[in-house]
Parts: C-alpha cells; structure tokens; sequence
C-alpha cells in the first residue's frame, strides 16, 4: 500500500497568517515551517503548543519571521525539541532576522517572549543541507529521505521534497519561478506526478507587470524624490529580499553615477552583507559566473552604506534614499524614520511587499491611504534622578535579600561540616552576588551584624571573633612517602589548536558593534511610550518585489506538475477558494484545502508491490526508446526467490494476445510539419488536418482540458480507400509504438 | 508498426552474452596508473561512461603531458569529474573540452571552478613551451568555463541515469571526492584527499553509503605524517628563533593550497605574539593574492573553526600579512618572512630572494611540502656546501634549510582507517610512484587478509573489469498492484524503464505515472462499392466466423460488425464505409474485408451453388497434420510415423517418440526430449488458426 501522509495546518490557512503545518509521514511527523507575524501574537501558536512535543523534525523553508520566528519560543516555551533541517542561508539569515527583531523590539518594549540565547539555542539544532542533498532519516523516520530544492523568493529559500517508498510529497511555499538578479528560479516545474503537493493560494490572485517595466517604475519614483530633495524610505526585511532591492540599487547608483547618499539600515546590516557575499553558491548562475570570471563578488557595495544605528544617518544632510528593516513598520529603524519623515510632502515611503495584516505597513498600504496615523513613539532611555536612585536602590535591596540568603546557607553548610575532620568544601568562597561594592550610601543595611564587616568572607560560626580560615595542609602518605597526583605533574601539550580557538566569536552568529553594546549594556534603561498621531503627507507607493510567482504562472507550473493530490495553504480566503476551483478543474481531481487543525488524509490511494525481474525475463524484452523512457510489453509469471520476494519468470507457453496499446504523444502542429517535410500537402481546416485530397486527421475530445495530465487521446483518421491513406496511415503509425 | 510486440521479441531475442557485456564495469586508468601526475581514469558500466579529472604531467610538456586519450571515444563520455583544481587534476581539461570530440558534461565544485581559471591562466603565462606545443591556450580555457558546471558538496545529480555526488576532500579548498551510482553499483573516487582536518579545510568526510569500488590516491603509500601539532610547532618556532636573531625567512611555496593554510598559521603566530609585529610578512605570488577573493567567498566549503571565526571577521582579511607585487617594490631592510612561489625554486620570485640571502647564515629556508627530485629545493634540502645561483656563479650555502611538510595528502594511517571505515569490496590503487603504491597494496592485502577484499594497481591503459549482477527490481503500480498476486499467477502490462528504475503498470496507468501517453487511433475508409449490401454479408460470412449484422442507431443504415472489431456500413447507394480502431490485428481484418469488398464490386455477384460452406474439418486436420511432418522433418531429418500414430524422430541414434494428439515427448535423451516438445508447441501454434478476439 502507498505511504500514509496527514497534513495539519498549524497557522496560516485560508489568511495570511504565519506559515505552520504539520505533514506527518507513516507516522514521522514533520514540522515544516514555524512561522510567526511582526505582533508576536503568541494565540497564533496555540495549535502548535498542542504538537510540539509530538514533532519529530522541523524543516525550515525561508529565512524570514513569516516561516521561521516561532522557533526560538516553541522550543523554549512549547517543548519543541526536534532536530530542525535547514540549508545554511536559511539558517545564518534567519538567525540574524531574529536577532534583528529581538533587538527591534527591545529598543522600544519589554520584550520577554525570548532572549538572544533563546535565538542562539533554538538555531544550534540546525542541520545544514545544500540544495539537492539527499538526506536519509534514521530511527523513527528510517526510509525517509528528505531534499531541500531551489525554491527562489529569499537566499537559500526551500521547496522540500519528502521521498518514501518512491512516493513524493513535496512542499512549496513561495516558490519564484523568475530567474532575478541574486536568485535562480525554483526548480519545482522539473518535478513529474509527485504524489502529494502542498502549496500556498498566496498570489492566486495578482499578476505582475513585466520585471523590466516594474523596476524602471521602481528607479524613477525614487530619483524624482530625490531631484525635488525628498527623503526616500524603503521599509524592507533583514536579510530577505532586501538582497535583490540593494543589487538592483547598487547597479542603478553605478550606472548612472549617482551621488544621493544611499543606505541600508538594520541592526544586523553589515553581518548580513558579509553572510550574502560568502553565499555566492547558493546564488544565480550570472553571479556565480561573474564572480568565477572577473571574482567581482556582486555583494562588494560601492555605493550603498550600510548602518546599524540611526545617528550616522542625521550626519548626512540633504536627500537619501534609506532601506531600513521591518518591513511591517510595526518596530525597528523604518517605524522611527517614517514618524520623523511621514509629514514633510517632498518624502517618499516606497514598499516592496505587502504589508503583514494589521501592521502600519498594511494600513498605509489601503487605498486611498489614511491621512493621519495614529503611533505609539518608544524609546528606551536610561534612568535619571529619583527613578535612577530608585532603581538602584531595588537593585541593592535585592543584592542583599541574595547576599543574605547566601550567608545563611553558608552557615547551614558550615554547622554541617563542623566535627568533620577533613573539610572538603572550600570556605574562600566570595560571593559574586554580594562582591559590588555597595555604592548607595543611603543603604540601610538591616542584615547581620557579620554582613557589616566583611562583605564575602564568611566566618565559622564556631570561633569567637572573626578571623581569616586557617586550615592545616592534610597530606596522605604510604610506605613511599606522599601521595601524589599523577596529574599534578603532566606537562600540559603545547596545544596549538587550543591557542587558536579561543579566537572564536561568543555568539554563534555574528553581531556589530553597535548590537553588542546594546546586549551588554546594563545601564538600567526603561521603556517610554508615547501615542501620537502622524500626518501622512509623504507619498506613499507600493510595487511588488516580492519575488512569489504570480498567479497566473502558479496556475500553469501546477498545470505542469500535474501532482495526483493537492493541498493548498496560506492564502486569503478568497485566493485559497479560487485556486482550489482551477485546480479541480484543470490540475487533479483531488484538491484539498484544510481548515485550521483539520487533518486531512492525502495517502495516495495508489497500490504498489516490488517485484524482482529476473534475468531470464529481462533477455527476453525488447524495450522500445521513447524520449527518456524505455518501453516494453511484459508478460511474465510470478515466482518467488529465495528471500521471499516475488520475481516474474517468463511464461512457459506461449502468452495470451492482449489488446495492443499505442504509446506516444502526437501534436497536430508537430504532425502537420512531418508531414510536409514527407511531401504530403497539409492544412488545417476546420479543426482537422487535411493531408492530401481527401484524407482528414482530427483529434478527438477537447485538448484543453486536462484533468489528471494527459488522458488517452483519440485520433481519428478518415479517407477514401486510397494509395494515399496507407500513406498517411503509414505516416501516422511511425509517431507512435505499438506494444 | 503493423506487427505485435510478441512474436518480434522472440524472434529478435538479444544474444545473452550480450546482455552480461551490459553488466560488465570497467575500469581503466588514462593516467595516474603507478605515476603521480595527469590523474584521469575512465570507467564504464551499462553503457554509460565517466571520466574522473582529467590533468598534465608535470613533468613533460606538450603533447606527452596529456593522459592517454587515445585509448577511448571522448565523444561517448556522459559525465566527466573534477576533484580540485590542482594541474595534475584538471589542466588538461581545456584541451580535452575544446579539441576533442567529447560532448558530455564536466562538473566540479563551484571554488574549484572559480581557481581553475586563474590557475590555468598561469599555467599558459609561465610554461616556456613553443607556440606548436602549447596544447591550449587564454582562449581555450574561457571557452571550456562555459562549459563547466558546478555541483555543491552532498548535491545528488543525475545525468543519463547516472547518479552522482560529492563529499569533502579535505586537500585543498573545493576538493571533492566523487561517488557515482549506476544502477545501483557505486564508485568512489577519492581524488587526493586528507583525513585530517587542518587551519581552514574539512577533514575528508566518511561516505554514509559503502562504495562497491572505491578508486583511492597512494601518493604517500606506507609513510606516516607527523602530527601536526609538532609540524607546526616546529615550523613557527624556525621562523620565530630566525626572525628574532635578525634573519630573514623564505618560504618557496606554490601559490594555492598549502600556502592559504601557512598564512593563516603565520597570522595567527604573530597575532599572539606581539614581540614579532614590527616584522613584516609577505606573499609574493600575484597568483595567490586574485585567489584570495576566492578564499575569502567560499567559507562554507571550509571547517566549523574557520565559519566561526567568520562570525567575527574574515579570517581571509591578514592582519600581519600583505601582498608584494615585484621584488622590485621590496624594500629588504629588516628582518621579514617572505612565501614565494615556485615551490621548486627553479626560477621567479623565490629563486631570486634565494640568491641573495642564501650566504647569510642568519637567514633561513623552510621548505613547506612535495619537492620534486631535480629541483634546486631538493637539491638543498641535502644541504650541499655550495649552490649554483641564476647567474651561473657558486656562492656558499649558508643559511639554515629546514624541510616540514605540510603535504595534505593521506598517509598509510589515514588510508587504512578509512578503507576499514568503508570496507569496499575492490579497492583501485592510483596516484603513487609505482614502488610506494607496491609497498601500500602489501600491507592493505595483510590488512584485508580475512575477507575477500581485491586490491588492484593498474598501469595506465590497462583495464580492470568487474562483473555486477545487479538485480532488477521493479515497483508494480497502479490497477496492475490492486491485489498482491499469488505465485504462478500471471502479469502481463507495460514495463516502463526510466534512468535505471523500472515500472510495471496497466496501459490505462501509463498517462498517471509517467509524462507518457497512450492513444487510439480510429480509422474510417470509404469504398465505391454500388452492389448489394446482403452479398457482403454473405461474403464476409464465408470468411469470418462472427458477423452480426445490425442497423445504425443514428442513420439507421446496415451495418455489419467482423468479430468485434471492423464495422462494416453501407453509408449510401454507392459508398460502404469501414470503421476500427488501429492495432495490428484489426488493421489486417479490415484489409481483407476491403479486398473482400472491391473483389465483390468487380466481379457482381453469381450465385454459387456450393452444397457445403462448413469447412471440412476432417480435411483440415490432414492438411494440418502434412504440414506438422515436413516441419518436424525439415528441423530434425529423420522423421518416420510410428506403429501407434506417434512420430518417431531418430537424431544421431536418440530416438523420441511424440505423440501429436497431446504433444507429449517420450525420449531417453532430456534435452532432445524438450527440444521436440518446444519445436512442435511452435509448430502447433503456427499451423493452428490466428485466435481473433484476446482470449
């Protein structure tokens, strides 16, 4: 029987919702995406606290919050703990697009949901995979064998193909299947029947303008803001197509000598130029092939700055043009800019993707857009005066609670250990709780009295006044003197290696300055928040760089891959609902479109068993070349081997005629020039080929519609008895091969 | 087109032997066979043909560099790999992408490719060979880099049903090893590769799956490397003492490979020791610094340490280390290290450093890998009294010489280990002097004394083969596999070979599983026949056993249906119209039914009066039998009738008995028996009517 598939929605169905799904496999069950939204709304991962500790692997497609953010909370708070699959762009870009949210949020709130090492402990389970790599599962999931394919969309972005027993089931989201300036197109049009495909109603319903006109739109709307000294913001993401948007920048400030300052602003945007220039392989051939001629790394920006903090930016005066993340402007550099810029008319805010439901960005992406919005203006600002002494004071009424309760301890171990004749525990210990020196003069210390003289020396309970420890120096000896430790006198490797690690970077992935000092500043800081309302009177503009195939291309690569059954996920309601009606009727009769923790069942209901060709069968058959299979009629006895497996023998009688079968696919067009280059005159006329006088050809049963590929065609030939119609029959046949 | 797949696959049934030639696997070694240098081994199995690197030997030039070429058809090569970019892997690929006939494809890992270019640039800029001998030239090579395609290490590609993919090597940056599966059978070849993992490079990666043969280098045969600790321990502390008691450091190096992994230890030597920044150190090989883009690009090719190091700055971007054009922009004041290509200091950059500090006994030498014998590098390594220098006078060979190889290339230690790890069935020993490569199979034949393990060593041009007899295996799908037959049962439907996979389905399945379709054609002719409609019928019947005559629903005009198959309508006074649907069979009923029909239209009818239209099947069956004698005589001579109505065939002295009724054979000789039984189970079959309808 075929391999069982269940595939549950988490997140993202029938809205435009973070992507989520559960696809299990004869029992394995994967994860694959574990997206979250710019809110970190955490009722969007209720169905997923339900499964997380029932996953068995997690399989990232993109490295953006969309299809990733979720990771580091699931893992710290829902109990996922799978090993996660990813290829490496997905796993340093998307490592860094959540180290670019963290610090966002926490420039302007709270934010507790997860911490840097969160992000750091959640990626350290990724397993890095090149495209095309096969990957075989072990334990549980023994006989599946999972392949990241070119998707497209974002660097390193991933179709992944699922194998089991030969049966595909194959997940594309986002796929592009246009070749851009850093990206190959996906690689999904080169799958045949897969048995299962899931993919997402996103862009059912919009077509693009040609790339060339789009981006000449794009080049012009920002040089004319420019030319009238208006500023020009690019809301974009951290380290997703921002790719493609600084490449076609970078070509246009070059071409046309510009000198208008242009820059890229996030917390992370020099690492994320320095990961994109070592991924020159996962690139598109035109830049892999630049750089193998000229080694011109096509991310080596001369014109583009990059920043990671806003204060170089006020440096230069007079227009810019600004790429600055989050692109939902919900937080980070793009919310504060387009507040300061929002009002001056001369402006430009230019998105490149649709906004996220409910963001700003979405807001003003409405038609017509508001005239006012309403903000909310956070900083963080380090503590003065009375907050100041305040904070400190809370923090030193908590260093001694710690302080306290740690001298008490002490004394607890020390009561124990006294009477003991050899003390093992070393009572040199100073407290790092308590080793600041207490800086607050008003501090009123209401601790013991020990705790007033000497801050970290603990005295024994036992002596009468407090003095230093005094311990005896206990040595073991034995017939031969001294015990002594072998280890004590090992003369430690001059270990090269060891010298050399220690150059390594604290954290696993790379951070600028400017976000270091930020982890490490403890100044204490609070939050301000302050609601204001922005006029917009900038311009507003929206062009799709998204880089998602638009819907008429999903609907002709779906046409092509002729899946046997379909799921559809992540889209509007309406584009899930209308991709879901083509399909059905020209794709595959089984579409599905799965509610939200709905398990639909798509095991194919095709049957299959493995047989063993013998070697004398096989000398028997004559297989027939047909494009890039072979073809051959069979009739053979079943018999088993040895290790209980079946094998087919040839028959021992004669076999039984059978009805003989044409294979092979004609195109009246393609036939129609066969024939003419054979000296027969031909024409089309009334949706029939006329060959000669009087013999006609037609096809039978409407081309168009192909439900399920291609069906067995009907061919009809008509004539009169004639020298000519053997002729043409003859010419026919050969198109063909009888089996 | 007009006859059945049946009768012609046994008549034309492929000579078995033929079919064991497919499952023959060759291989044979173009170069690297008992030599270091031009590796190139070609292997073919299936019919399908690889071609692994494809270098020069360095030591000759022109022509005679090349691997054997000769010894196959470049045109019938599928699939040609490189490993890495040294000369002796891959510089004979221009030559063999442009002037020969091959049409395949070439594949090498995407750093390889980037370095192919520029090292073989160089190679044309400093071989002195004459314009005749020059085998390609900056031409040649920009043209075969469109032709280069890259593969990724782990990528499985699949090319003519040729799967393939590739691990790290481990001996320069993009080595590969390559493992390629035919029909289930796996090759590896390992290039050179190093399984111990140094400053920037991946150890060699353990392949997940055993090869069946596994092709490995033997440069260094039985030797052992010291660890590399101590290698680089000594080799810091030579420069260390030299440059702090005032001397100068040379260090002839080849620009690509190991002089990346010196770089990066002299790097981070100085960074930790910072008495030594005031001295500078230089690498002088134009070559190396345009390659340092390349280094400085594809960090993920290299180990986790370096990747991590990545995270903080480019471990590529020297902090102690700059570049040096000529020797004229050298300025020689203070005591400096100085890498210099060539390795051999025959000529260039570091023959002249070496000319003008080889007196000074302060100064020092460090020789850093491979010296080829011949050489001025080792030459000196033997520490002559006095050296010859470029200008032909002798000066006094003062300074210190120290040879510390930093060769990645395996030793006994590293190949054995990984041959246990593997456990290949065949194991091809190439790229190792021909004595080494002696010494090595020695001591692996001890090694695999137990099992049954084949060590081989072929020169260049002899062929190894090997028989694989790989089962076929094939997946029932579709309407065929609704139940699990039983044993004895029979299937019958299309098998559908794609790459090497193969699929059994019913023909309706065809269009469902595979991008092929199936189609039915009709065909309709039109006759003049003006006569009655009732002879026909009468006709058709004499002839065919079933004729049913009926009338058409829609035009209700007669209509006559021959076995199912042809309809016969009498469309209009003058016209009879022949439908059916083409497959060989019907196409030949409908033949004879318009003979039958034209026959009739010319002569009009007469009316026979034949008593009997039954056929005699009396008649029949002695016609039958007549025709099963000569047969049986033409086959076997000496054919006679019995006493009890059974044939007696007499073949030299054995005698069978057949009794024809029941066919069955009764003879003392077994194979005479079952040849008679065969012979006349055809014979029965051809002389017994055509059955019309499929049973």
């Amino acid at each position: 029987m075929g391999t069982s598939v269940q595939v549950t929605p988490l997140c993202g169905v029938y809205n435009e919702n973070p992507l989520s799904y559960l696809v299990s496999i004869d029992g394995f069950n994967f994860l694959i995406d574990c997206g979250w939204n710019d809110h970190f709304d955490t009722s969007l991962l209720q169905p997923l606290s339900r499964v997380a500790s029932s996953v068995d692997a997690v399989l990232l497609s993109h490295p953006d919050t969309f299809h990733l953010g979720a990771l580091p909370y699931a893992m710290k708070e829902l109990g996922l703990s799978a090993p996660v699959y990813a290829t490496e762009p997905v796993y340093r870009l998307g490592l860094l697009t959540m180290y670019d949210q963290y610090l966002s949020r926490k420039q302007v709130s709270e934010f507790d949901l997860f911490t840097l090492d969160d992000i750091d402990s959640a990626f350290q389970n990724v397993t890095r995979l090149t495209y095309s790599q096969n990957h075989y599962m072990s334990g549980k999931g023994e006989g599946i064998v999972i392949a990241p394919l070119v998707a497209g969309h974002l660097l390193g972005g991933t179709t992944w193909r699922i194998t089991k027993d030969g049966e595909d089931v194959i997940y594309a989201v986002d796929f592009n299947h246009r070749k851009e300036r850093h990206l190959n197109g996906t690689v999904l049009e080169s799958f045949v029947r897969p048995a299962v495909l899931i993919t997402d109603a996103f862009n059912a319903l919009n077509n693009q303008p040609s790339r060339r006109q789009r981006d000449q739109e794009f080049l012009d709307a920002i040089e004319k803001t420019v030319n009238v000294g208006g500023n020009v913001l690019l809301p974009v993401d951290t380290a997703g197509r921002v790719l493609e948007l600084i490449l076609t920048l970078e070509q246009h400030w070059t071409q046309r000598q510009l000198s208008t300052p242009i820059y890229f602003l996030s917390y992370v945007s020099t690492s994320t130029i320095d990961y994109a220039k070592s991924f020159l392989e996962w690139m598109s051939d035109s830049i892999a092939k630049s750089f193998e001629h000229t080694r011109d790394n096509a991310f080596l920006l001369r014109k583009i700055k990059l920043l990671i903090n806003k204060s170089a930016l006020e440096e230069a005066p007079g227009p810019k043009v600004v790429m600055a993340s989050m692109a939902s402007l919900e937080a980070g550099f793009s919310h504060d800019l387009f507040v300061e810029w929002a009002a001056d008319p001369k402006n430009l805010v230019m998105f490149t993707e649709r906004g996220q439901f409910g963001t700003l960005a979405r807001i003003l992406q409405s038609d017509p857009p508001p005239k006012a919005v309403k903000v909310t203006m956070s900083r963080r600002i380090p503590l003065v005066g009375e907050e100041l002494a305040a904070y400190e004071e809370e923090q030193n009424r908590i260093k001694r609670e710690e302080a306290l309760k740690a001298t008490l301890v002490k004394e607890e171990e020390l009561k124990a250990s006294v009477g003991a004749e050899v003390v093992t525990s070393d009572p040199m210990v100073i407290d790092t709780n308590v080793s600041h020196p207490s800086s607050s003069a008003a501090g009123l210390h209401s601790g013991a009295f020990k705790d007033v003289l000497i801050d970290g020396f603990v005295p024994p309970s036992s002596s009468v006044a407090p003095m230093f420890p005094f311990y005896d120096n206990t040595s073991e000896w034995d017939d031969f003197g001294e015990v002594i430790n072998p280890d004590d006198y090992v003369v430690k490797d001059d270990n090269m290696e060891q010298l050399s690690m220690h150059v390594d970077g604290d954290l696993n992935g790379k951070l600028d300055e400017g976000s270091a000092n930020l982890i490490l500043d403890t100044t204490p800081s609070k939050v301000v928040s302050s609601e204001l309302t922005v006029q917009v009177k900038c311009s507003l503009l929206y062009m799709d760089f998204e880089g998602r195939s638009d819907g008429r291309s999903i609907k002709s690569i779906l046409a092509h891959v002729a899946p046997l059954k379909l799921v559809l996920v992540h889209g509007s309601a309406e584009a899930t609902e209308h991709l879901k009606q083509h399909c059905l009727k020209h794709v595959c009769p089984h579409v599905y479109a799965p509610q939200l923790e709905e398990t639909i069942d798509v095991t194919s209901d095709l049957c299959a068993y493995k047989v063993q060709l013998s070697e004398k069968l096989m000398s028997q058959v004559l297989f027939k070349k047909l494009g890039d299979y072979e073809i051959a009629w069979l009739d053979a006895e079943v018999g088993k081997t040895e290790n209980d497996m079946f094998s087919l023998l040839p028959l021992s009688e004669p076999a039984p005629p059978h009805k003989t079968v044409l294979v092979g696919d004609i195109k009246m067009s393609d036939f129609k020039q066969f024939l003419a280059s054979k000296g027969v005159q031909v024409e089309f006329g009334g949706g029939a080929l006329r060959c000669g006088e009087y013999v006609t050809i037609r096809k039978v049963g409407d081309a168009g519609q192909k439900v399920g590929g291609a069906a067995i065609q009907q061919i009809v030939l008509e004539g009169p008895l004639s020298e000519e119609y053997y002729k043409i029959r003859e010419h026919l046949y050969s198109h063909f091969y009888s089996l | 087109m007009a006859s059945t797949g049946q009768p012609q696959s046994s008549l034309k049934r492929p000579n078995p032997a033929v079919n064991r030639e497919g499952d023959k696997l060759i291989i044979t070694p173009l170069g690297a066979g008992n030599e270091v240098g031009r590796s190139c081994v070609f292997m073919s199995f299936k019919g399908k043909k690889i071609m692994f690197d494809c270098g020069i030997h360095p030591g000759f030039s022109g022509m005679s560099a090349l691997p054997y070429f000769d010894e196959i058809d470049p045109a019938s090569i599928d699939v040609l790999l490189v490993t890495h970019f040294h000369l002796d892997h891959a510089a004979s690929l221009p030559y063999f992408l442009e002037k020969t006939t091959f049409k395949g494809r070439v594949f090498m890992t995407h750093a390889t490719k980037a370095i192919y270019k520029l090292i073989l640039s160089d190679y044309v800029k400093v071989s002195k060979v004459s314009v005749d001998d020059m085998l390609f030239d900056e031409n040649d090579i920009s043209n075969s880099m469109n032709k280069i395609e890259v593969i990724d290490f782990h990528q499985t590609l699949e090319v003519n049903g040729i799967r393939f993919w590739c691990y790290t090597a481990g001996h320069v940056l993009g080595a590969a090893m390559f493992m390629v599966d035919i029909a289930g059978v796996r090759v590896l070849y390992t290039g050179d590769y190093s399984r111990e993992e140094d400053r920037h490079l991946r150890a060699a990666e353990i392949p997940q799956f055993s090869p069946d043969i596994c092709i490995i280098e033997s440069t260094y045969g039985v030797q052992l490397h010291m660890p590399r600790q101590i290698r680089e321990k000594l080799f810091t502390d030579v420069i260390h003492s030299t440059v702090m008691q005032g001397g100068r450091v040379l260090i002839p190096a080849f620009a690509l490979g190991r002089a990346q992994e010196l770089l990066l230890i002299l790097d981070e030597y100085w960074s930790n020791h910072p008495e030594l920044s005031n001295f500078p150190i230089y690498y002088a090989s134009p070559l190396a610094r345009k390659c340092m883009a390349v280094y400085q690009t594809y960090i993920n090719s290299m180990n986790e340490r370096i990747r991590n190091q990545f995270a903080s700055s480019n471990p590529f971007n020297f902090k102690h280390i700059s570049s040096l054009n000529s020797i004229e922009d050298f300025i020689d004041n203070k005591p400096c290290v100085v890498m210099a290509s060539p390795g051999s200091l025959q000529s260039g950059l570091s023959r002249q450093l070496f000319d003008k500090w080889c007196s000074d006994k302060k100064n020092a030498c460090v020789i850093p890998g491979y010296v080829v014998e011949g050489t001025l590098a080792k030459t000196i390594i033997n520490e002559p009294k006095e050296v010859t220098l470029t200008n032909g006078l002798s000066a006094p060979l003062n300074m210190q010489v120290h040879y510390i190889s930093f060769s990645a290339h395996a030793d006994y230690a590293q190949t054995s280990t990984f041959l246990k790890e593997l456990m290949p069935p065949n194991i091809i020993l190439v790229h190792g002097e021909a004595n080494e490569m002696g010494r090595l199979k020695t001591k692996l034949t001890s090694l695999f004394a137990d099992g049954n393990t084949k060590i081989i060593t072929p020169k260049n041009c002899q062929s190894v083969e090997m028989h694989f007899n790989s089962e076929k295996m094939a997946k029932t799908i579709g309407k065929l596999a609704e139940k699990t037959p039983e044993v004895g049962e029979i299937v019958s439907g299309l098998l559908v070979k794609k790459g090497f996979t193969y699929q059994i389905m019913a023909p309706d399945d065809l269009h469902v599983f595979s991008q092929l379709s199936t189609a039915n054609i009709t065909q309709r002719i039109t006759i003049p026949y003006s006569g009655a409609f009732a002879v026909i019928q009468h006709r058709l019947k004499q002839i065919y056993e079933s004729v049913e005559s009926s009338t058409d629903e829609e035009s209700g005009v007669p209509t006559l249906r021959v076995h199912e198959r042809v309809t016969v309508k009498q469309e209009s006074e003058n016209h009879l119209s022949v439908h059916w649907t083409a497959d060989p069979i019907s196409d030949m009923v409908s033949d004879s039914v318009m003979a039958l029909v034209l026959n009739a239209s010319r002569e009009m009818p007469r009316v026979l009066l034949e008593s009997e239209t039954s056929i005699n099947e009396q008649e029949d069956a002695k016609k039958a039998e007549k025709i099963v004698h000569a047969l049986l005589l033409s086959l076997f001579g000496d054919v006679k009738y019995g006493d009890d109505g059974k044939l007696v065939i007499n073949v030299d002295g054995n005698v069978a008995h057949l009794d024809k009724l029941t066919g069955d054979v009764e003879c003392e000789n077994e194979s005479l028996k079952e040849r008679v039984r065969t012979a006349y189970r055809r014979i029965r079959s051809a002389v017994k009517p055509i059955p019309l309808s499929p049973s």
